[in-house]
């Protein structure tokens, strides 16, 4: 049956991601927690698992397409039953159309090349699969090593159906894109003796029995005769004369040079133009992309997820504030939240740490330079502010300010992104509570902030609770389970919540 | 069909009924195809007539006469008289009732049978010439071809086939007596085949060979087995000598071979003989057609090459077994006839078996299959390899036979078996099993974990398997 897969919610509550990378294409086989796509969100590059074990049958999205989550992305086949079943919102050519996918009119232009004329011999040795599924694979015509290079293991008979049927559904959708595409085509001349649609209405037996020389007629023409229409018989099976090859050469000789046609003209004439760009992923966005899916694969991440009340730290700021003006410095909470990490990394000297893996050593720091995560117009850039244990508040925020702003202008020099001990990523700038961090490596740890929001919480004073509007800010820690476990990060979490609840600790730091 | 008629046309030619062209032959007839098989010679080809089975009888029978005359181990004494023209006439009973068996095989399928030999005259219609004074020719049409015309061996220059003195493969399988005296050009195969048959016959042979090593295309390990086996059964190697001429001398023909390499041998040597056996290869059998005329490419060496399909340059026109190229092996040629006699029925038929067992019939024999360890290493795989030693085996002492050994080769990684090499008792017997678990991807384990009848040789395949992964019982790992 189909199952159809639809972008999930990859993880920092955004509502859209970007398919930077198809990592399976149709026919492949996939099991479950496969990666099948890369998406882009504007944090991170995140890996999106296959749901279950079975065959892509098909990609909805091209690569480089924003796709809102939500949004069926891939459909698979799952092994089990042979007719198709779409169930949900079935989709129909136009989805097709509209997921901005151009269709290669160049490619689907091409004669319906039947498979069986020209069975599929592997040149690849040692495929493993037993003789009767590679008879199969080259009766079906499907390139079994393809099948080999996207399996593991044996190669069965089902696995060769199911590739099988994948690949001649692709074909047929791409069949009724050109025939949708020579539509107007055929309006636009009507003086077309040979209407290409009709051309291509083929058979497709299994088998036909002919005279040698209609054979090798057939074959000179590049045409299987299993998909020459014939209403004869012999023996009980269809017959194909040498004349019908011939007019059925004709024709498709005919429609081939239409499509042709089509394709000279430009693709422009016939299709609506979609609005879309394309600019290359190169520079920083790659650099971001390879770095985060280095530390994605390497380190096992797990996020420890808390909140806290920031009701008198805000308070505090705002009185400082005006302090911090005086001098032209803009305070933000974020250099609170950076004393508050300075000061529960000196508590907690087991997250201030890197792994050497080459050394087999565990690598602890005892400076704490902390790194903001920095949202610029390139893509993610992460300044580091060095000794934020040893720098006063104002000092910590004038240099942040500087050096963020250095960011988004591309004047930061590698230098100033290096020898972060720790990171912040603040989400809350933009809207969110929670998120998935992925580590800024060597480190070992990484913070991410919610936006901060008066939410009604209970609050205890003097023996007596009451519900109260209270500023509550959110907490997400990714850390490398290698060498951090969970205890760690809540002991670290909680730390920092002290800080954060009540910032007077701070002037002690 | 009446030799003589004008026949207008046939859906498929086969030209040559050996194991390559009578198979494909009643193939194509099974697929409802009308089909005329031109054979010039006998049915069966060089494999039936002058090739695998007569060497085989004969090393059956000579097998025999050399383990009941060396029984005493036993406690057997004999001392069997070897009467050769009876043996060859067992072996010739033997052939015959295997070649006819293959006309009557190819009439009841419906082939049309023709005598005669075939030269092209274009690349649709054939002339084929009958054999006898005015027996005259006929043409033919086709609409496809099959071209399986096999090999002949090679001559050297000095050493041109008389069949008295000189002989080809072909001659001395159909010896009258044993000779005294048997110089053997070449320690490929058929040169250690024939050592192996007639030293246990009782002649004195003598083997040149230009190159350092018997049996050349195998792992010297294997190789060096069957070479110490044969100089116990009395055989002489003279490796890195060339035959250069020969001479009569005293009723006998004395051979002068000479360094291949004169910076290792300082002088040339002599041999006396009472026959000489050339076995220095094949060649396929590519001159007498016309081949041009068809317009069918060949290669230097004469070869005609195909595709996957066993198309030739013309798309219908085929060619298959040791015409089609190297490795020159019966089975080979029968399989590729299968494919051809398909594909020209428009089915989705290809060669594409994962790997080619072969066999030599030496003393002890060898079987090999896919690919060895070297090989594997070459095409970027990581082997590992598993051996088993006849030594241990059970059976193989209980035979007395305990020369050789079980190689399998398998990918490390994935474990798939890819390969393996048998030299020992019963070789190209034990081999088929593993090819059969090449083609169905079997791993290691699969191999290991069959139940292997006891006592029997085949347990040291599954013992070999089983060394390939640390665990195999009856040796140390």
């Amino acid at each position: 049956m189909v199952r159809e897969f639809e972008l999930p919610d990859v993880g920092e509550g955004v509502a859209e991601g970007e398919i930077l990378r198809w990592r399976v294409a149709p026919g492949d086989s996939v099991s479950e927690d496969q990666p099948v796509a890369e998406v882009e969100t504007d944090k991170a590059v995140v890996d999106v698992p296959s749901p279950v074990n079975g065959v892509v049958e098909e990609l909805r999205a091209a690569e480089g397409e924003i796709v809102p989550v939500g949004d069926v992305i891939i459909v698979f086949r799952v092994e089990g039953e042979d007719e198709p079943e779409r169930t949900e919102t079935a989709p129909t050519d136009d989805t097709t159309a509209d997921s901005g996918q151009q269709p290669d009119v160049g490619a689907t232009a091409q004669p319906a090349e039947d498979p069986q004329s020209e069975p599929v011999v592997t040149e690849r040795v040692q495929v493993p699969a037993p003789p009767s599924v590679r008879r199969l694979a080259r009766e079906l015509g499907v390139d079994i090593s393809s099948i080999a290079d996207s399996s593991p293991g044996r190669i069965t008979e089902s696995d060769v159906r199911a590739y099988a049927s994948a690949e001649s559904s692709t074909q047929e959708r791409s069949s009724q894109q050109t025939a949708a595409a020579e539509q107007p085509k055929q309006q636009a001349a009507p003086e077309q003796s040979v209407s290409p649609v009709q051309t291509r209405e083929t058979a497709d037996r299994e088998t036909t029995v002919a005279v040698p020389k209609t054979r090798h007629i057939a074959a000179e023409e590049g045409i299987d005769l299993d998909t020459v229409p014939t209403d004869e018989q012999k023996d009980g099976e269809p017959f194909v004369t040498l004349e019908t090859v011939q007019e059925y050469a004709k024709a498709q000789q005919q429609a081939q040079k239409t499509d042709r046609e089509a394709v000279a003209e430009g693709t422009t004439a016939d299709e609506p133009a979609r609005p879309e760009s394309r600019k290359p992923y190169n520079g920083i966005r790659q650099t971001i992309g390879s770095a985060m899916m280095s530390s994605k694969y390497t380190a096992p991440h797990v996020t420890h997820q808390d909140e806290v009340d920031v009701t008198a730290l805000v308070d505090a700021r705002s009185t400082l504030r005006q302090e911090a003006e005086e001098h032209d410095i803009r305070l933000t909470y974020m250099p609170f939240v950076m004393k508050a990490c300075a000061a529960a990394l000196q508590e907690n000297p087991q997250v201030n740490i890197s792994l050497d893996e080459a050394n087999e050593e565990i690598v602890e720091k005892q400076y704490y330079n902390i790194g903001v995560a920095t949202a610029t117009d390139d893509g993610l850039l992460v300044p580091v502010v060095e000794d934020v244990d040893a720098k006063g508040l104002l000092e910590v925020a004038s240099e942040t300010n500087e050096k963020t702003q250095r960011a988004r202008e591309r004047s930061l020099s590698p230098k100033e992104m290096r020898g972060g001990t720790f990171t912040i990523s603040n989400i809350g700038g933009i809207g969110g509570e929670y998120g998935t961090p992925i580590i800024n490596q060597p480190e070992s740890a990484i913070l991410a902030l919610g936006e901060i929001k008066k939410k009604p919480r209970v609050v205890e004073a003097d023996g007596e609770e009451t519900i109260e509007p209270r500023h509550i800010m959110t907490l997400s820690l990714s850390f490398d389970h290698r060498v951090l476990d969970g205890a760690d990060a809540a002991r670290f979490t909680n730390s920092i919540q002290k800080y954060l609840r009540n910032p007077n600790l701070l002037l002690l730091e | 069909m009446v030799v003589g008629d004008v026949t207008t046309s046939t859906d498929v030619l086969v030209i040559g009924a050996g194991p390559g062209g009578y198979v494909a032959a009643i193939r194509a007839s099974q697929l409802g195809l009308d089909v005329t098989l031109v054979e010039k010679g006998e049915y069966g080809g060089a494999c039936l007539n002058r090739g695998c089975i007569p060497s085989k009888a004969l090393i059956n029978g000579s097998k025999l006469a050399s383990e009941a005359g060396h029984a005493e181990e036993l406690g057997i004494y004999a001392d069997p008289t070897v009467a050769l023209d009876e043996m060859i006439s067992w072996k010739d009973g033997v052939v015959d009732q295997l070649t006819s068996g293959i006309e009557q095989l190819c009439t009841a399928a419906g082939v049309n049978l023709l005598q005669g030999t075939a030269e092209f005259a274009d690349e649709n219609k054939i002339r084929i010439v009958h054999q006898g004074e005015g027996q005259g020719s006929e043409s033919l049409k086709f609409e496809n071809c099959i071209i399986a015309t096999g090999s002949r061996p090679i001559e050297i220059p000095e050493f041109d086939f008389d069949d008295e003195r000189i002989v080809s493969s072909d001659g001395a399988l159909n010896f009258e007596t044993v000779p005294d005296e048997l110089v053997i050009v070449g320690a490929g195969y058929i040169g250690m085949e024939l050592a192996t048959v007639y030293s246990r016959l009782g002649s004195d042979v003598s083997v040149i060979e230009m190159l350092e090593q018997a049996l050349p295309s195998y792992q010297e390990d294997i190789a060096s087995i069957v070479r110490k086996r044969a100089e116990r059964l009395g055989v002489d190697f003279h490796f890195g000598y060339t035959a250069d001429s020969w001479t009569e001398s005293d009723g006998e023909a004395v051979l002068t071979a000479v360094p291949a390499d004169e910076a290792a041998h300082d002088s040339a040597i002599e041999l006396t003989a009472d026959r000489i056996l050339v076995a220095v290869g094949r060649r396929p059998v590519t001159d007498t057609l016309s081949i041009d005329d068809a317009g069918v490419e060949t290669n230097s060496q004469g070869f005609i090459p195909t595709d996957s399909r066993c198309r030739t340059n013309k798309e219908h026109i085929f060619a298959v077994g040791d015409v089609a190229g190297e490795p020159m092996l019966a089975h080979k040629g029968s399989k590729e006839g299968e494919v051809a006699a398909e594909v020209i029925a428009g089915e989705a038929a290809a060669v594409d078996y994962q790997a080619l067992p072969a066999a030599v019939f030496t003393d002890p024999e060898i079987g090999t299959v896919g690919l060895t360890e070297n090989e594997a290493a070459n095409e970027g795989i990581t082997p590992v390899t598993g051996e088993f030693q006849f030594q241990a085996s059970g059976r193989a002492l209980t035979a007395n036979r305990t020369e050789g050994f079980v190689r399998i080769v398998a990918e490390k990684e994935t474990e798939r078996v890819i390969g393996a090499q048998i030299v020992g008792p019963e070789a190209s017997e034990l081999i088929a099993e593993i090819a059969a678990m090449i083609e169905m991807g079997a791993k290691l384990q699969d191999i290991g974990s069959t139940v292997h009848t006891h006592p029997t040789l085949s347990e040291a395949i599954m013992e070999a398997a089983q060394n390939a992964r640390g665990k195999a019982i009856h040796r140390r790992n």
